[in-house]
């Protein structure tokens, strides 16, 4: 740990602590630094750091990957999607195709890639063949797809959108009688394209502390110092700890693409349902570059109640800060990442694939 | 995914640019940045192949040391 790092943690120590104080991070990439920096065991044992909803691919909601599987099977297309979303599971029957994976080796042309521009270099390359984008994602992921779009692609390149926002997902828990923690670490690169202002609700509404940080544990560190002074000194702000890139107002071409492409919907979160203004479609001017108007028969709405995390996971809980990976009773037996058992262990962005690869190898469950 | 990485614009074609971060090089697309002022020399955080805001060089690379330092501290 660097010299500043460790400058920040004899601050904070040195601060008159509460009893106890739960400080939530909503990024995978927050929680992947503040677990392989150790920081839970570096910082006193009254702070608690939650992992909250912070994994796209762990709240994609299962019809929609499951939508994504069937059209691969079912059309004479090029699936693209991000390389995380492949091993995700659905929930069907033993003998039946439960991954894009498994699609992919029972035949289908499905391609990772890590970026848009993959997409349309894909669909150039084969004017012939339509090419379906499975873009999920948060603000951060779904701006570049917008501005793909924004900037001009091939007739044959569709987009099958399940891109999602984080704040309402926080707003939710807030909004809800048990939130489950006392202070917020706002994700760093979220605000970079939003702005830093989409958090302010976090100290308007409910007067609690709140800080954007960016990556390193440095700027976590100090983060979650602000955050323990402002609940000291009971003087809630909104802090910006990742000021080389962080601005008030965001990204403003980014955003003008983004409301141009696509609008605000309600939106399912696998495992945890419906939050109001969470997710984002493409507007009437887009819809020609559809994957869902071009390909209507694969959403399956009735498996919106059925489309839950596999049976005995617990990742909902995960996701939404309520429990610790590890309390999750497959953790570390049936469910390593190897054999991964939901989607937080399968991506690089789950708490339960996070904690796993930052050693935690015993189930508190 | 929604970590980015600081990376230099070593040329410009229209909106697509040819950035390097610690010797590695990648086509970077700038259309996100459109309203911003850009050239050969500047620093970018790049997400998923898009520029999503401009940094100064000392941020870039103050940045790469951090990472670099926690990729070890993954990999020891
Ligand atoms: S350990 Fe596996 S089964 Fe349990 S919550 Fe995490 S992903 Fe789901």
């Amino acid at each position: 740990m660097s010299a500043t790092a460790r400058q920040w943690l004899d601050d904070i120590r040195a601060l008159p602590l509460p009893e106890n104080i739960r400080i939530m991070n909503v990024c995978g990439g927050h929680e992947r630094s503040i677990t392989m920096a150790g920081l839970r065991g570096a910082l006193p044992d009254n702070i608690e750091l939650i992992p909250g909803p912070g994994c796209p691919v762990c709240v994609c909601p299962e019809e929609d990957v499951y939508e994504a599987i069937q059209i691969a099977l079912h059309e004479d297309v090029i699936l693209t999607a991000f390389g995380d979303m492949l091993r995700v599971p659905v929930n069907v029957p033993k003998d039946a195709i439960r991954s894009l994976e498994q699609a992919k080796a029972s035949g289908a042309d499905i391609r990772p890639v890590a970026s848009p521009m993959e997409s349309v270099q894909i669909a150039h390359d084969n004017p012939d063949k339509p090419v379906v984008f499975f873009a999920t994602g948060f603000e951060t992921t779904t701006a570049p797809v917008a501005a793909m779009l924004a900037e001009g692609t091939p007739d044959n390149l569709y987009v099958l959108l399940s891109g999602r926002l984080t704040w309402p997902a926080v707003a939710m828990l807030l909004d809800s009688e048990e939130a489950g923690f006392d202070a917020l670490v706002a994700p760093g690169h979220v605000a970079t394209v939003m702005g830093a202002d989409e958090w302010q609700f976090v100290i308007d509404h409910h007067k609690m502390p709140a800080a954007v940080a960016g990556f390193t544990p440095e700027s976590l560190l100090a983060a979650m110092y602000s955050t323990l002074r402002q609940k000291i000194e009971q003087r809630p702000f909104l802090d910006n700890c990742y000021p080389e890139v962080v601005t008030t107002g965001g990204n403003t071409s980014a955003k003008k693409h983004l409301s141009h492409v696509m609008k605000v919907v309600d939106a399912n979160w696998r495992g945890v349902g419906i939050i109001p203004d969470s997710g984002f479609a493409l507007t009437e001017a887009y819809a020609g570059h559809d994957a869902r108007k071009q390909y209507p028969g694969y959403a399956d709405t009735a498996r919106k109640r059925a489309g839950q995390m596999p049976p005995g996971c617990d990742c909902a809980r995960v996701v939404l800060g309520k429990i610790y990976p590890n309390e999750c009773r497959l953790y570390g037996k049936a469910c390593t990442p190897r054999t991964p058992i939901g989607p937080c262990m399968v991506s690089d962005e789950g708490a339960c694939r996070i904690w796993w690869a930052g050693g935690v190898r015993e189930s508190a469950a | 995914m929604c970590l980015g990485i600081p990376m230099q614009i070593k040329t410009i074609d229209g909106f697509l640019a040819r950035c390097e971060a610690k010797g590695v090089e990648r086509d970077v697309n700038l259309f996100m940045l459109q309203d911003d002022q850009v050239s050969p020399g500047d620093y970018v955080v790049v997400h998923i192949g898009y520029a999503i805001q401009k940094m100064t060089e000392q941020e870039a690379r103050s940045a790469w040391e951090i990472y670099d330092e926690m990729l070890a501290a993954e990999h020891a």
